[in-house]
């Protein structure tokens, strides 16, 4: 390392601190003050500001979440996230492995036709998935034809529609990471774990697996997170019988009007996260450190 | 042999099955656009009055430029200032490291609507007028996490040895990074460079709040223009869409071919 | 070294047009004083282009249209706004029109100064949201009422809202995710107003719908015409607007306006009280009640005109049709949504216990 002063890393440090703290920290700061204000029915920041009415404000606002509507409605937005990861991850591992070793010029190609699709507006992607799977629609006008069935199948406004929905909009956050990944993972490595005998398995477990687990962290990462919030694809393909944490969170600021309550939610729900990811994070390190090449 | 033949055989049925699944709603969306009849359920005829009616509408399609050139621009905005940060992460020893991620994090957890009040707060506080440039900072900070992420994760499969060899040989750092790092990063910085692009092409909560007047942007017309009834230049609209970002696609490749 | 899979030269090029994009675009403060100018904000879809460009041609004015999607952006936005970037024209509800003006968002207005004010249904100016109209004038208006598929359900089973919680609908309705509104429907079925802050009466209409949950096979976010046509529901309930556009198309849905009396919600025009330019948003507000435009708009819309006098230059299969122009009794019947306060947040709550199925 020299010792010279860096006038590059100089630079760099500080456009990304004052990107973040200008962009990301104030807002942030905003909405956990925003959080700790008594009930201000629509008012972002009126009411005057002492330690007690914070205190206050916390009591209420944070207070008000320990009940059964808001600690089901955070269980089963978990619960459906993580279906959604993992069915994301089952189909999605695979996939980009298959496209890492497809030859070198068709793998720009397949990952841009993975892409896409999302180039539609993702709403509009969620009507024609709709339309699809609607009881007078075209998968079950196909398979009464096709004497499959012999009644339409009720699919919509289920919460299995909704897993679908979610899996069908998230699945490429989960590909990409694991095709950078992939990438990476050179032949000559593979090659040499199966000349020194290893079978496929075993060169899965202890070659594959762990060199792919920054993918697999950051896959997990950009679907878990965005999933717990999709609240319009609850509302289309769950008919609005299953809400989501996010769906909680915009009725407090689009309907009730209750923006203290609203901001102490989300201030909760990224704790909460926080906290999952800090364990999940510290399990993989120790499952990685049993690893070592 | 016979097994990676098999392999083969298999990995091809996979990604071809996976692929109709992605393409099979966009395949009816085409369809239904060239649908004489407005009920999506019937099929009236082969037509193409939706297209006629949307490019009709000259406000429409000036939303869809200025929603292409905000996902542009804020998706490059996003991949600079992601990589520098996931180099910076990955390669430098400073304080407030655990401050730093957590704010990418926070951006990440964020709820839409939360990030989308905070930003408008802000910008009014600072004055900033509401429009394209308040919307490109927006779209860049919260395409930025994901950016950084995908980088980070491919940041750790690179020989670090690399880098010092180049530092070693005399190069500055600024040289280092350009001709090392980045060409080794290309596929995630590429990947997130998508990524971002998606995200913003996208994104309906922030840009209502934090649009003006001056700026009109696509996500938000479509988003009303289907919650009050399905009409059908949409899906029109989104077959375009579609066209226009295959053909700039081809443009790039072709382009880049050239160049190689 | 693994791929480089794009020049650098290109990705180099990118960055240099997009850091100069935020260069050149850097914030200018607002500078436009002329009187020929007019900021409206309005919701999405709701205005033919055709109408604002010959207004634009007839006063010279300058029309610079934004667009919305739910009262509570319009409001959270307007609360944000200073006088140098206002809004000259805003379309709320009704219910957010009493809560603005109390709030001081909007400024009163002379309606005298509206050459087309008197062309207005009676029935729908000076009513309880806005006693004299002293912030709003109307813009357009509807009705939620029962809608329901011939097909499956008979003619005349249908008359009041308590026959929607009748077994034979299990699994079969819809409605509408409108928090308000289906407050509405068990609150007029228990004879009480759609409108009331009193807890007993909140309670009593949460625990109504508790039985009615069965029957209901989703909460619609959109078109409510959408489900019939899917097959996916027989009944529920639905706007007028929704169903004239459905049987436009083809899709048979029938409308019935139930007993204890229909559901009215109208669309209203007010001008901030940080407005700058008040003179041309009533010459907007002028021209919009004019008979031409509003029956222009009604028919592009699909929803209702205040103006009598357009009406009156309708189609009479349009004119005639009951579901779209109630007849006065309904009308009378019918009530408005106000603005409930502070009691909005017991609705929540219940309407969250509802959904969650506690």
């Amino acid at each position: 390392m020299s010792l010279v002063r860096n006038p590059f890393k100089t630079a760099t440090l500080t456009i990304i601190w004052g990107w973040l703290i200008v962009l990301v920290l104030a807002p942030t700061l905003l909405v956990v003050l925003v959080s700790l204000m008594p009930e201000n029915t629509g008012q972002l920041l009126g009411g005057e500001l002492s330690l007690s009415t914070l205190w206050q404000g916390f009591l209420t606002n944070y207070g008000q979440m320990i009940s059964p509507v808001y600690l089901s409605v955070f269980g089963h937005s978990l619960w459906i996230g993580l279906i959604t990861t993992l069915i994301c991850l089952l189909l999605g591992y695979p996939f980009a492995w298959m496209i890492s070793r497809a030859s070198p010029r068709l793998q720009p190609l397949l990952l841009l036709l993975v892409i896409i699709p999302f180039w539609t507006n993702s709403l509009i992607r969620i009507y024609a998935l709709r339309t699809l799977i609607a009881t007078r629609g075209l998968l079950n006008d196909v398979l009464m034809n096709l004497g499959l069935i012999d009644a339409p199948l009720r699919l919509l406004y289920t919460e299995e529609a909704v897993i679908v929905g979610l899996v069908y909009m998230l699945l490429p956050f989960m590909i990409l990471p694991l095709y950078a990944v992939f990438e990476q993972l050179s032949r000559p490595t593979l090659e040499a774990a199966r000349d020194l005998g290893a079978n496929g398995l075993a060169t899965f477990r202890h070659i594959v697996l762990p060199l792919t687990m920054p993918g697999i962290i950051a896959g997990v990462l950009l679907v878990f997170l965005p999933a717990m919030g999709m609240f319009y694809v609850s509302d289309l393909l769950g008919g609005s019988r299953h809400p989501l944490i996010g769906n909680i969170i915009k009725g407090q600021f689009l309907q009730a009007n209750n923006w203290t309550f609203g901001a102490a939610i989300s201030v909760m729900l990224t704790l909460v996260m926080a906290f999952l990811l800090l364990a999940y994070y510290r399990s993989v390190k120790l499952f990685k450190r049993e690893v070592t090449l | 042999m016979k097994a990676s033949a098999a392999l083969r055989w298999f990995s091809r049925c996979y990604l071809t099955l996976i692929f109709t699944l992605l393409y099979v709603p966009i395949l009816v969306l085409i369809g239904i656009s060239f649908n004489d009849s407005r009920n999506p359920f019937v099929w009236g005829g082969f037509s193409l009055r939706w297209y006629d009616k949307l490019l009709g509408n000259g406000n429409l399609m000036e939303a869809a430029l200025n929603t292409l050139w905000l996902g542009v621009t804020a998706a490059t905005l996003a991949t600079l200032i992601g990589t520098l940060t996931a180099t910076a992460l990955y390669r430098y020893r400073f304080r407030g490291k655990p401050l730093l991620n957590g704010m990418l994090f926070t951006v990440m957890m964020m709820p839409d609507i939360v990030m989308a009040i905070a930003f408008l707060a802000l910008f009014i506080a600072l004055g900033i007028q509401l429009g394209y440039f308040s919307l490109l900072v927006s779209h860049a900070t919260f395409c930025l996490p994901f950016v950084v992420i995908t980088v980070y994760s491919r940041l750790t499969g690179i020989n670090p040895q690399l880098l010092e060899a180049a530092r070693d040989l005399g190069a500055s750092e600024a040289r280092a990074v350009w001709h090392v790092l980045v060409p080794a990063l290309m596929p995630a910085i590429a990947s997130g460079w998508l990524l971002s692009f998606t995200l913003s092409l996208d994104d309906v909560v922030i840009s209502t709040f934090v649009t003006g007047p001056t700026f009109d942007v696509l996500p938000l017309r479509i988003y009303s223009m289907v919650r009050l009834g399905l009409k059908p230049e949409v899906n029109a609209l989104a077959t375009l869409l579609l066209g226009l970002s295959l053909c700039l696609l081809l443009i790039s490749q072709l382009l880049l071919k050239e160049k190689k | 070294m693994q791929g480089t899979r794009f020049p650098l030269r290109a990705a180099g090029l990118m960055a240099a047009v997009s850091l100069a994009s935020v260069a050149t675009s850097a914030p200018v403060l607002a500078a436009d004083d002329s009187d020929k100018v007019l900021y409206v904000y309005n919701w999405t879809e709701y205005m033919p282009d055709e109408v604002i460009e010959r207004f634009e041609e007839q006063t010279g004015i300058d029309v610079v249209y934004s667009t919305f999607d739910s009262n509570e952006a319009m409001y959270a936005k307007l609360k944000l706004l200073d006088s140098d970037n206002s809004y000259d024209l805003v379309f709320p509800s009704t219910y957010y029109i009493d809560k603005m003006a109390r709030e001081g968002l909007l400024q009163k207005l002379d309606v005298s100064k509206l050459d087309h004010f008197e062309d207005l249904d009676p029935n729908l100016v000076d009513r309880d949201f806005d006693k004299g109209n002293q912030y709003s004038v109307p813009y357009m208006w509807g009705s939620a009422g029962i809608g329901y598929n011939p097909d499956y359900v008979e003619e005349g089973a249908l008359t009041s809202w308590n026959d929607l919680w009748n077994d034979k609908y299990r699994d079969k309705l819809l409605l509408s995710n409108d928090m308000r509104e289906v407050f509405h429907v068990a609150l007029a079925s228990l004879g009480f107003s759609g409108n009331t802050t009193d807890p007993d009466e909140i309670k009593a209409a949460y625990e109504k719908l508790t039985q009615l949950m069965p029957n209901v096979r989703a909460f619609n976010s959109d078109a409510a015409r959408v489900p019939f046509m899917q097959g996916e529901v027989d009944a529920g309930l639905i706007w007028n607007g929704e169903v004239y556009q459905a049987n436009q198309e083809g899709v048979p849905v029938e409308y019935v306006y139930p007993k204890e009396g229909i559901i009215l919600w109208m669309d209203t025009m007010a001008i901030p009280s940080n407005a700058r330019h008040v003179d041309a948003a009533y010459q907007f507000i002028d021209y919009l009640i004019s008979p031409e435009v509003s029956k222009e708009i009604s028919e592009y819309v699909g929803y209702t005109t205040p103006s009598l006098a357009a009406k009156n230059m309708m189609d009479p299969e349009v004119r005639d049709n009951p579901v779209v122009f109630p007849t006065q009794q309904d009308l009378a019947r019918g009530e408005f949504q106000t603005d409930v306060g502070d009691a909005l947040s017991i609705y929540q709550k219940y309407w969250e216990q509802l959904k969650t199925g506690h």
